[in-house]
């Protein structure tokens, strides 16, 4: 086959290679709106969430800067403003330590909410028999909501892109748990575990457990 | 309305600004789509997948880079991840039927649509993307490699690459 010739079916191939059909547009947009639009709960996001409410981000926050600051060794103090070289030369060990104290914080704060998340799934009803549910998973899913979203934003989940998504996944699992309290029937518990099982939650779940354990 | 009002009203759960925004991105994310995979109804859950998860993380979207873009990486990342589910499937297949086939017939001798068909399909995946963004569905080199996450140069030797690669496997070929 000479050069030509190999240009020609180049130049054939938007005819010839898996040329696309119409497509159905209307089929298409009416399983997108079903599933998007229409979903029975609304996919709750943290920048809807917190520009509805600032004043979770700012509690959020309040609550992230005592905690890293209940964790901080004591001589540890973040910088301020950018030490002087003196500075640096007297204390050379400082900047480095903080850094790493902080992220020894994410790292045991993010252990302790996986393993917490992880019970609560497990410990969910399989089926809401007794046309209730208790309320104590409503309140645990709602406490542990805050720590999702404040986890997201943190940088252990910035520096890893599987526990950012498993984390946005929990998100709208905990969201549903939460609604139970004030909206208890046994399609809503169904739809949570679909979404539990759809996502995979539970063994990614353990399997990010398990590497946060093993990097301890 | 410019795309950026849109996208904020899709977040505000707006469905008209959602099809507005559909109906100006889908025939091309489709028409991708059916390249790649070469079956409509694959072709239709692909495009489905791509808004659907698109929507559902458009929050996230910041407008570093044109939402075309951003979008078309998705489409890529859903054909890509169902692709490399379906070919370690035939891979599992095949070793099971390894065995009990024994003698199979003489293949018929493929014409030259085929067998363009199947050099492609046997092109690397990061060259038979390139190919087909680039030479079939019309591309630029910078779109591609906004969406592939690649330099620009890298995308060039890809396509060099795989029009090689191509031109080798049709070498044989008699008309």
């Amino acid at each position: 086959m000479d050069d030509n010739r190999f240009d020609e079916l180049i130049r054939d191939l938007p005819r010839s290679f898996n040329a696309p059909p119409e497509p159905p547009l209307d089929e298409m947009w009416t399983t997108i709106e079903d599933a998007h639009f229409n979903a029975p709960v609304p996919i709750s996001t943290r920048r809807g969430l917190t520009s509805r409410a600032p004043w979770l981000a700012a509690a959020a926050a309040l609550v992230v800067g005592v905690g890293i600051g209940h964790y901080l060794p004591s001589g540890a103090k973040p910088a301020e403003t950018a030490p002087s070289p003196s500075a640096i030369g007297e204390n050379p060990a400082s900047p480095t330590s903080d850094t790493s104290a902080v992220a020894d914080v994410y790292r045991d704060q993010t252990n302790r909410y996986l393993g917490q998340a992880a019970a609560l799934l497990i410990s969910l009803p399989a089926k809401d028999a007794n046309g209730r549910t208790d309320a104590a998973f409503a309140t645990r899913a709602t406490d542990l909501l805050v720590t999702t979203r404040l986890l997201i934003d943190s940088p252990a989940a910035a520096q890893d892109p599987r526990l950012h998504s498993l984390l946005e996944d929990l998100e709208l699992v905990l969201v549903q748990i939460a609604r139970l309290r004030s909206e208890k029937n046994k399609s809503d518990l169904d739809l949570i575990h679909q979404a539990v099982e759809q996502g995979d939650v539970l063994s990614r779940l353990n399997s990010a457990v398990a590497t946060t354990q093993s990097s301890e | 309305m410019n795309e950026t009002q849109l996208i904020a009203l899709v977040i505000a759960g707006d469905r008209l600004a959602g099809r507005t925004l559909y109906d100006t991105h889908a025939p091309r994310v489709y028409s991708l789509a059916y390249r790649l995979s070469g079956d409509a109804e694959k072709a239709r859950e692909f495009t489905q997948d791509t808004f659907i998860r698109a929507f559902s993380r458009l929050s996230q979207f910041r407008g570093d880079a044109a939402f075309s873009t951003w979008l078309h990486r998705i489409v890529v990342t859903v054909v890509s991840n169902a692709r490399r589910s379906e070919l370690r499937m035939a891979r599992e297949v095949e070793l099971d039927e390894a065995h009990s086939i024994e003698v199979s017939a003489p293949e018929a001798e493929p014409d030259l649509k085929e067998c363009i068909s199947r050099a492609v399909d046997n092109l690397s995946e990061a060259y038979r993307m390139t190919l087909i963004m680039h030479d079939i569905e019309g591309y630029t080199h910078a779109e591609i490699a906004g969406i592939l996450g690649v330099p620009e140069g890298t995308c060039k030797s890809r396509l060099s690459a795989a029009r090689a690669q191509l031109r080798q496997e049709l070498a044989a070929f008699k008309e």
